[in-house]
């Protein structure tokens, strides 16, 4: 499936959000999704399916003041 | 006399806001942060870095719970703003957020209009909202009314360490509002920091002064006591001025 994430084109092999964030081995409880410019709550990952031509963004905490 | 510090209810055992950028390695970040005794740690929201997720992940390294202050860094609208604080109360972490707004990359001169309205929206929402602004009276008045828990000031452009440019500013401001007052950026050393609670600031956040000091987790612990000697110089209440000399030592045999 072709993703747009953080900017770049991804063709993954996945079904849920949840499968996104494991595929790059992220730490679930440091990330923050945004799908199609609509923040989607870690509690709903598992739920929410992706589909082809997605836009996701994956954020977390990083240095700064 | 030290009172502690609260802001949204939360009390704070350190008047330092300490951020978390620009230091030499993890390890040192971590032994400045110890040594400065700050409880409220900064961060900025980033797109992760999918070929090396862990390169900037920061938390990994923090090592005890503290209170996490996200900032809006980046932004340069009110509407991107909102967004970057709506994902950093996403992570579950912190409902805080220092609203940052700059359109200038050179000076990274907040951007009053833009500020303003980030503050209002975020505050009505529920955050517990820390505007950094630039050092104007009546602006930090009105962003007090809008809904601020703390207002921040800066005292010269971040990362400049150029001090407190405005001082007489920096004073009215913390006469007028009731809010606390965070002398945020442009600080470069203890000397600042004294200056910055002589003042009568509640607070300073500081970043680059310590990260990038020589030393910086010495100058992580001078900062504390420079917090600690102006705080105590400002209730104390300095001597007036005066264009002549009058004798410490009595005048007459």
């Amino acid at each position: 499936m072709r993703l747009q994430i953080n900017g770049e084109e991804h063709d993954l092999n996945v079904v849920t959000l949840k499968d996104v964030v494991k595929h790059f081995g992220l730490q679930e409880g440091l990330v923050v999704t945004e799908v199609d410019e609509v923040i989607i709550d870690r509690s709903d990952w598992n739920d929410m399916k992706v589909h082809d031509g997605m836009n996701i963004e994956l954020v977390h905490f990083v240095g700064g003041g | 006399m030290m009172n502690a510090l609260t802001i949204a209810g939360k009390q704070l055992s350190s008047r330092l806001f300490l951020g978390t950028g620009r230091y030499p390695n993890p390890f040192v970040q971590n032994k400045a942060i110890e040594a400065s005794g700050a409880e409220v740690l900064t961060f900025a929201i980033r797109r992760v870095n999918l070929s090396a997720p862990d390169e900037d992940a920061i938390l990994q390294h923090i090592e005890k719970p503290f209170q996490y202050l996200p900032n809006t860094s980046g932004a340069t609208s009110a509407e991107e703003a909102i967004r970057i604080a709506r994902l950093a109360k996403a992570s579950g972490l912190s409902d805080w957020i220092k609203i940052e707004v700059s359109q200038d990359e050179k000076t990274l001169i907040p951007d009053p209009i833009e500020t303003l309205k980030a503050t209002e929206i975020l505050a009505k929402e529920g955050f517990v909202v820390l505007p950094y602004t630039s050092d104007d009276p009546a602006l930090c008045y009105r962003l007090q009314e809008a809904g601020a828990a703390a207002v921040m000031p800066g005292g010269s452009p971040i990362g400049s360490g150029l001090g407190i440019l405005n001082p007489y500013n920096i004073e009215l401001i913390t006469e007028q509002l009731t809010v606390p007052v965070i002398v945020d950026a442009g600080l470069g050393s203890a000397t600042d920091v004294t200056q910055a609670m002589e003042l009568g600031a509640d607070g300073v956040l500081l970043n680059t002064a310590i990260a990038k000091a020589r030393n910086p987790v010495m100058m992580a612990e001078a900062v504390k006591y420079a917090i600690h000697a102006g705080r105590l110089s400002y209730m104390a209440g300095r001597i007036p001025k005066k264009k002549y000399a009058t004798a410490s030592s009595p005048v007459q045999n």
